[in-house]
């Protein structure tokens, strides 16, 4: 991929939330996402960072327990020997060349891809320190698009292979794109590849038609 | 300056020293207050923590930063034994990843407040435990220790001009900003908070950022 190529980035209150470690564990994970992806972001939250830096440097002091620095200390003597990073886990399947998955999710696990229409499939992401946080992978094909639908809360997307349009913008690998009720639309998966992205959602989808509802219900949308 | 007792302006930083047993390696004097870029000797402490293990650097970040810690901690919701807990926390972590910290990319201090939000994050998360089901794929084999590599250098010199930028924005918007960090709560709770609209609230933060951007392009 092509960095200069991601051309939609979080708003800047947005980016201050997770400066100071304000934004809810969906919106959070895929906000993560796009900071690995986006050197031009990273950027914009480094002047953030350094502002939390700067606060924390101007503190008044609180008093600390007597002994605070002996069990800080014994903390760290207990420390065991940097462990081998073990782990037997079902690696996550590849992705099209050109596309990886965030390390953001490193903690995280997802469900199999499921079907759930015609060139329709989606995973849950599971958040350990979020069980409630809505967060999922689509993986939609080439020509394929999601029911019209606008949202009762708010919608965060990263997008990590393939383009998208839905009536407003082009959306590409990179891109990252938040929508809420205000929004009302339809993506659709461009012509020549499937499209797979990483979501999350407070409050619902809510779809224009009967049998999108049905769906949206099932799968908990 | 005596080698074997680190520079201290705080009394009560000294108080949490002298109950610590004497160091066993010596070390490099460190005097942030009176130096003339104070973010560069908690650098040189954090390379003598990563380099020698050296337990009188580590008592002089860890009184410097710990009670600051807590503080920021508590304004930012924890409670008394939260902030405490977590703060001590935070500088196992500083202890643990200080060959990790990189002068030309952060200001200690801004490399600590990550550790701090990160943590206290983490600490939601270790909170609650939730297994997997059988049929899952698990990410964990991505690297997630650092998610958020920061690009460029980032000088103490930066975070002086930071620190004139923050102090010329109008008060109202230096508010919106300290309030980003140390509140809970969203926009909304500041918008009850300060009584002004949401909207307000929202475009208040936008301007406040684009301005302090402008004064540190300068």
């Amino acid at each position: 991929m092509n960095m200069m190529d991601i051309r939609h980035h979080p708003e800047e209150e947005r980016l201050l939330a997770y400066a100071g470690g304000r934004l809810e564990a969906g919106m959070r994970l895929v906000l993560g996402s796009h900071l690995e992806l986006c050197p031009y972001c990273r950027q914009r939250l480094r002047a953030l960072n350094a502002l939390g830096g700067l606060l924390l440097e101007d503190m008044e002091p609180a008093v600390m327990a007597d002994d605070a620095l002996e069990r800080t200390l014994a903390r760290i003597d207990a420390l065991a020997p940097a462990q081998e990073h073990v782990t037997q886990v079902s690696a996550p399947p590849p992705l099209p060349p050109g596309a990886s998955w965030p390390r953001s999710l490193a903690h995280c696990s997802a469900t199999p891809w499921r079907w759930i229409g015609p060139g329709m499939r989606w995973s849950r992401v599971s958040v350990p320190e979020s069980p409630e946080a809505k967060v999922f992978l689509l993986r939609i094909a080439a020509g394929k698009y999601l029911p019209v639908h606008t949202h009762s809360g708010q919608e965060a997307t990263q997008i990590l292979y393939g383009r998208f349009h839905d009536g407003r913008a082009l959306f590409g690998p990179g891109d990252f794109d938040t929508a809420d009720g205000s929004i009302h639309h339809q993506p659709v998966v461009q012509d020549g590849s499937e499209c797979i992205c990483l979501a999350s959602l407070s409050g619902r989808l809510r779809f224009d038609s009967p049998i999108a509802k049905l769906f949206g219900a099932l799968v908990g949308m | 300056m005596a080698a074997e007792r680190p520079q201290l302006t705080e009394s009560g930083d000294a108080a949490i020293v002298r109950g610590h047993r004497p160091p066993t390696l010596s070390v490099v004097p460190i005097d942030p207050e009176r130096s003339a870029t104070p973010g560069d000797a908690w650098g040189e402490a954090l390379r003598a923590l990563a380099e020698r293990g050296d337990r009188q650097a580590f008592a002089c970040l860890f009184a410097h930063f710990a009670p600051r810690l807590k503080s920021f901690l508590m304004h930012a919701g924890s409670t008394g034994v939260q902030a405490e807990e977590l703060a001590q926390e935070v500088l196992v972590v500083v202890w643990r990843k200080a060959a990790l910290f990189d002068a030309s990319k952060a200001s200690a201090s801004t490399w600590i407040f990550t550790i701090a939000r990160n943590l206290r994050v983490d600490s939601l998360r270790r909170a609650k435990g939730i297994d997997a089901h059988d049929d899952e794929v698990d990410f964990d084999l991505l690297e997630a220790d650092e998610p958020c590599v920061e690009d460029r250098l980032h000088t103490s010199r930066e975070s002086e001009r930071l620190r004139g930028a923050l102090a010329q924005l109008p008060p109202e918007q230096q508010q919106v900003l300290r309030l980003a960090y140390f509140d809970d709560e969203s926009h909304s709770r500041i918008s009850t908070e300060l009584g002004i609209p949401l909207g307000t609230v929202k475009s208040r933060v936008r301007l406040a950022v684009a301005q302090l951007r402008r004064l540190l392009e300068r």
